[in-house]
């Protein structure tokens, strides 16, 4: 039976290639019951992911998960992140920056089209970017706050302009924040996404799944698949059973990585393992007392075995990193070196600091990673002479209220997904509560100089973190998916908020 | 003559090791049963480590020696629970007059559309997931049950002569339900604690299951089973140990519970 | 008999009034802002005040009480604070599949525990009644999600017979519907089966002690002759409360079974829903569950009146 399916998917490529030359020089025709227009026919592929979108809407609701579904594949971005990480061209072909480094003018594609039919131009660019401002609540919205005008020079070129010069905000044009809307297609976001993109959104099976289907009409190089199902699956287990069985394809983000010798051990099945931008923190509430002083934190750092760490409670997958720069981005650096461990000196520097049998509160929100790790960093604090308490907290909601906004925590866990995010998460607002001028200030010199200061200063910044202890970073999540083995265009490296749907093919 | 009866032998026996294994857990226990030692992750079961070890190193047999207590504490807390509220609402309601008894088997009747799964769930969204708030939560789900078994219990015991006599000697309420109804309708009561005690721990371990229940690193059966899943291909025993652990508990307090009422009395089959 | 029939309906909608004020009062304790959930980390304090009164969570409890309760009496259960879409609908969606679910488990407990039951009660002193009682007695002992992982890895993973999990609606393939179905009403039917078994079994043996049923047996009725004419009808009035009881705990209890078997039902909506803090779509839901496990209470309640011809007289 796997044979023939095999054959059956083979001529189904070669017979469908020839197809798509006429297509793509004809400019697509409609629908046209599915085959022809693309080369994979009316094949159909199922994916399995983790966490099911709230709502499809991202301007008003936050979350990993409806960006993952969305962006890229039903919205696009003006620009966007290449495997390696570069920032190249996609609703604009082109751009140019000012001397000043405060203005940015961007040729836009001319043929893309709204799936409601209405052509993309400048006036939707200047629409989506201002509608950031005015409409979008959430708190990811403020890296639109640079900007200062944006206007439609024609259709087809987009000025915008910046208050002050700002690398981040170019990057952020690349997130979901950049996402192209038409002025006529916003009226119902959470329910009916209306974009440029390869994929058109098709249903949505709450509790269950998500259907795009190829945008026959998309201005760029079409998809593979007539069909692509994004199913969630709340439970890691389910989700393996789910291809062990065949009724996905794909597991787009494996939650048990224990789990993975049944896939490794069978050649029916790929595994892909590359590098996320989910930095695991063991994070310290700096307001408190006790994290004060400076060897506390770096005890806590140099406590913590984290290969050992590592290979206990993630499978040994993920990589060690010593502060939170994920290795896709420019600035990264192996700082593993800066804090490494030794139980010896972890002790002494607790006697020295005061904090030895003291107890600290670990609140972990009711995470995979976050329990099973959790209670191997309480293990080997522990050891150190620390005395740790677990308290689960329901996650999402009980886990925000109390560990992120009222900062009621002395550590936590938790992987911080987004890209970049250095900034974000060290500063004396968040629930980290880090303040600490001298990284500020590197910060705000990596945004405004040109890109050899921004490397520069952010490097400086990843080891000021690392070496103030600011945080443990005990691993980064590893971008792990296994597949069947003839699926071709899977990501080795998770590295933007989205699934890119369109580059996969059998 | 009384014979022997197998389900009271059989259930007591695995109650008492149940217990016996709780009480030693607090003075000794083959490893330290949380202390996480990544050197000896997963090891088969051997003569060091009898059950083998899971995915932190811990030792299983430790764990599910020190899980028993959790088990016993799960039990003991949801009917003790439903008990001191359901056994004083049942007599009650078995004294008192049509209405008042009415009123208060109805508000009884309420609280069964509340059922334990769902009164937990939303307990532990409420004062955080733990040991202790599902279980209450189980708790006050399993009144209902208590409260009638009580009442219609209670109700036999009012006819009997002497009860009738006490009230006509002008006894008051509260000394006839102490001296008269309560000692006749213990032996409920302890059928009834049986019955609730298999379904808490059932219970405790579906909500492990959901995670809403014992929040780690206490050790649970319930979350060993859960945790257990991943390993399901390459250590299935992980999921075996404890899953015949509850099976067998289960078991224990049901036969105990059925030996017990054959026990006291034949006819006193549950019809609820 | 009618007044009887008019008290129990009184009872029920007054019931149903309570539980809804209680469901009411529990929401409005629960922790966590449904409007930072919905915002995010970062949201400031302005933009969570602006949301929760869009949400109309600003207004004093008992307006938004009697307008949640008259939109539920119009049959308008609302719009969720997170999605965003109509509340109504999806609950609706989502108890089909759990009712599907609930009802096959249902009837494959009483296809195993009525005959089981009854074979075990007239057999109870020999081998092979206590034998069953040895299994039913395991069976109840095992919790039913254990059940269904134990049947997911034989059935669908090393035998391959049956799909691990997931959910079709009847009406897109009744086929696959079909299969999906069979494992986890089995690890549902199965594990309430074993319960239904022993209630069956004390409910025949009660019979069975009956004058009634001597005097047929003394006729020379063989004991299944006499079971079967005198006998069920009787032993149907404790077993079909039980099977009551059952059915509105299995609506919340299937909740585990659906997660093991990745199953979109009324369990798992409320689990999302309050992880998500979607408080609206939580009392909805919570409220549906507690309206059909009364309404179950009080058809129980009319069918003892219809079972038992001692208890129709006596009233």
């Amino acid at each position: 039976m796997k044979s023939s399916f095999r054959i059956r998917a083979v001529a189904f490529v070669a017979s469908a290639a020839v197809l798509a030359l006429t297509a793509c020089s004809a400019g697509s025709s409609t629908s046209g019951g599915g085959s022809g227009s693309s080369p994979g026919g009316d094949q159909k592929l199922s994916i399995g992911l983790v966490a099911e979108p709230a709502s499809l809407d991202f301007t008003t609701t936050d979350g990993a998960a409806i960006p993952q579904a969305l962006l890229g594949n039903v919205y696009e971005t003006l620009v966007k992140q290449d495997d390696s990480g570069k920032i190249v061209p996609s609703l604009a072909k082109s751009w140019t920056v000012s001397p000043d480094r405060k203005t940015y003018t961007f040729d836009l594609v001319d043929n893309a089209k709204f799936t409601n039919g209405k052509q993309f131009t400048a006036n939707d660019a200047v629409f989506s970017i201002n509608r950031v401002k005015t409409a979008w609540t959430i708190s990811l919205k403020a890296a639109m706050d640079v900007v200062a005008s944006s206007k439609a020079l024609s259709p087809t070129q987009l000025q915008v302009t910046l208050a002050k010069p700002s690398n981040d905000w170019l990057f952020r044009m690349t997130t979901r924040i950049g996402a192209m809307f038409s002025e006529s297609g916003v009226s119902a976001l959470a329910t009916d996404p209306v974009g440029t993109g390869p994929f058109k959104f098709s249903k949505w099976n709450r509790g269950d799944s998500i259907v795009m289907v190829r945008n026959d009409d998309y201005w760029g190089s079409k998809p593979f698949f007539q069909q692509i199902t994004l199913k969630y699956f709340k439970d890691a287990t389910a989700l393996n059973n789910a291809l062990l069985t065949s009724t996905i394809n794909v597991i787009g983000t494996v939650q048990a990585p224990e789990a993975l010798s049944q896939f490794t051990s069978n050649d029916k099945y790929q595994v892909i393992e590359g590098t996320t931008n989910g930095e695991v923190l063991l994070s310290f509430n700096n307001s408190r007392p006790v994290f004060k002083d400076l060897r506390t934190r770096q005890a806590i750092r140099m406590a913590i075995d984290h290969k050992a760490l590592l290979d206990t409670c993630w499978a040994g997958r993920g990589k060690l990193i010593g502060s939170m720069v994920p290795p896709t981005d420019p600035w990264y650096e192996d700082l593993t070196g800066v804090a490494p461990f030794d139980l010896a000196k972890a002790k002494s520097l607790l006697q020295a600091s005061g904090a030895a049998g003291k107890t600290l509160r670990l609140r972990l929100p009711t995470l995979p990673y976050a329990t099973s790790c959790g209670q191997v960093v309480k293990s080997m604090l522990e050891q150190a002479g620390l005395k740790v308490q677990i308290d689960q907290l329901e996650f999402p909601a009980a886990w925000l209220t109390t560990v992120f906004k009222n900062a009621d925590y002395d550590m936590s866990i938790i992987a911080h997904v987004e890209p970049r995010d250095l900034g974000a998460v060290f500063n004396a607002k968040y629930y980290t509560r880090y303040d600490d001028p001298t990284l500020q200030g590197y910060l705000a010199a990596a945004d405004s100089g040109d890109e050899a200061a921004q490397v520069d200063n952010m490097k400086k910044a990843a080891r000021r973190l690392s070496e103030q202890a600011a945080g443990d970073w005990l691993f980064l999540l590893p971008n792990l998916i296994v597949a069947d083995k003839n699926i071709k265009g899977l990501p080795t490296n998770a590295i933007t908020e989205n699934f890119d749907l369109s580059k996969l093919a059998r | 003559m009384k014979r022997l009866n197998p389900s009271l032998v059989v259930g007591g026996v695995i109650v008492g090791v149940i217990v016996l294994m709780a009480l030693i857990s607090f003075v000794w226990t083959p490893y330290d049963a949380t202390l996480v030692t990544p050197a000896s992750r997963l090891l088969e079961p051997s003569w060091s480590h009898w059950f083998g070890t899971d995915k932190f190193g811990r030792d299983v047999l430790s764990q599910i020696m020190v899980g028993s207590r959790t088990t016993l504490f799960v039990g003991v807390v949801a009917v003790g629970v439903a008990a001191v509220i359901g056994v004083p609402l049942g007599i009650l309601a078995a004294m008192v007059r049509r209405w008042p008894s009415e009123a208060i088997m109805r508000a009884n009747d309420l609280l069964l559309a509340f059922p334990a799964l769902l009164l937990a769930i939303m307990f532990g969204a409420v004062f955080g997931a733990s040991t202790l708030t599902a279980m209450i939560a189980i708790g006050i789900a399993s009144v209902p049950s208590f409260a009638r078994v009580i009442r219609s219990g209670a109700l036999q015991v009012m006819r009997t002569e002497y009860v009738l006599a006490a009230r006509a000697a002008g006894r008051r309420p509260l000394p006839i339900a102490v001296r008269h109804v309560l000692p006749n309708v213990t032996s409920l009561i302890t059928v009834q604690a049986s019955v609730s005690f298999a379904i808490a721990v059932l219970a405790e371990a579906a909500l492990s299951f959901l995670g809403y229940g014992t929040p780690p690193p206490t050790p649970s059966w319930g979350r060993m089973l859960q945790e257990s899943q991943e390993f399901l291909f390459s250590a299935p025993r992980l999921a075996i140990f404890p899953g015949i652990a509850i099976a067998i508990a289960v078991l224990g307090f049901n036969l105990l519970g059925d030996g017990l009422r054959d026990r006291f009395d034949p006819k006193l089959e549950d019809r609820r | 008999m009618i007044l009887r029939l008019i008290e129990r309906t009184g009872v029920f909608l007054v019931s149903l009034a309570v539980s809804s004020v209680l469901v009411f009062a529990f929401m409005a304790v629960l922790p966590g802002d449904p409007a930072r959930v919905a915002l995010g980390v970062n949201a400031s304090d302005q933009a969570v005040a602006e949301l929760r009164q869009q949400f109309g969570l600003d207004r004093p409890l008992p307006t938004q009480y009697f307008d949640w309760l008259g939109g539920l009496l119009h049959g308008d259960l609302g719009t969720s604070y997170v999605s965003k879409v109509a509340i109504g609908p999806q609950v609706f969606d989502r108890l089909q599949v759990t009712l599907w679910l609930v009802v096959a488990g249902m009837i494959i407990a009483l296809v195993v525990a009525v005959p089981a039951g009854t074979l075990m009660a007239a057999r109870h002193r020999k081998l092979s009644g206590l034998a069953l009682s040895a299994v039913s007695q395991v069976g109840v002992a095992v919790p039913a999600f254990l059940a269904g992982i134990l049947l997911i890895v034989v059935f669908a993973v090393k035998l391959g017979w049956l799909p691990a999990n997931g959910w079709t609606p009847p009406a897109q393939d009744p086929g696959m519907f079909l299969k999906q179905l069979i494992l986890p009403a089995l690890a549902l039917g199965l594990v309430q089966g074993a319960v239904l078994t022993r209630y069956v079994r004390s409910a025949v043996l009660d019979v069975l002690r009956e004058d009634y049923l001597r005097t047929a047996r003394a006729k020379g009725l063989r004991p299944f002759q006499a079971l079967w004419r005198h006998g069920l009808r009787n032993a149907a009035v404790p077993v079909v409360t039980v099977l009551g009881l059952q059915l509105a705990t299995l609506l919340i209890g299937a909740v585990v079974v659906e997660r093991v078997f990745v199953i979109p039902g009324l369990g798992s909506l409320l689990l999302d829903g309050v992880s998500n803090r979607d408080l609206l779509l939580v009392q909805d839901v919570v409220m549906v569950l507690v309206l059909a496990v009364l309404l179950v209470n009080f058809i129980v309640d009319l069918l003892y009146v219809a079972l038992d011809p001692r208890l129709r007289t006596a009233s």
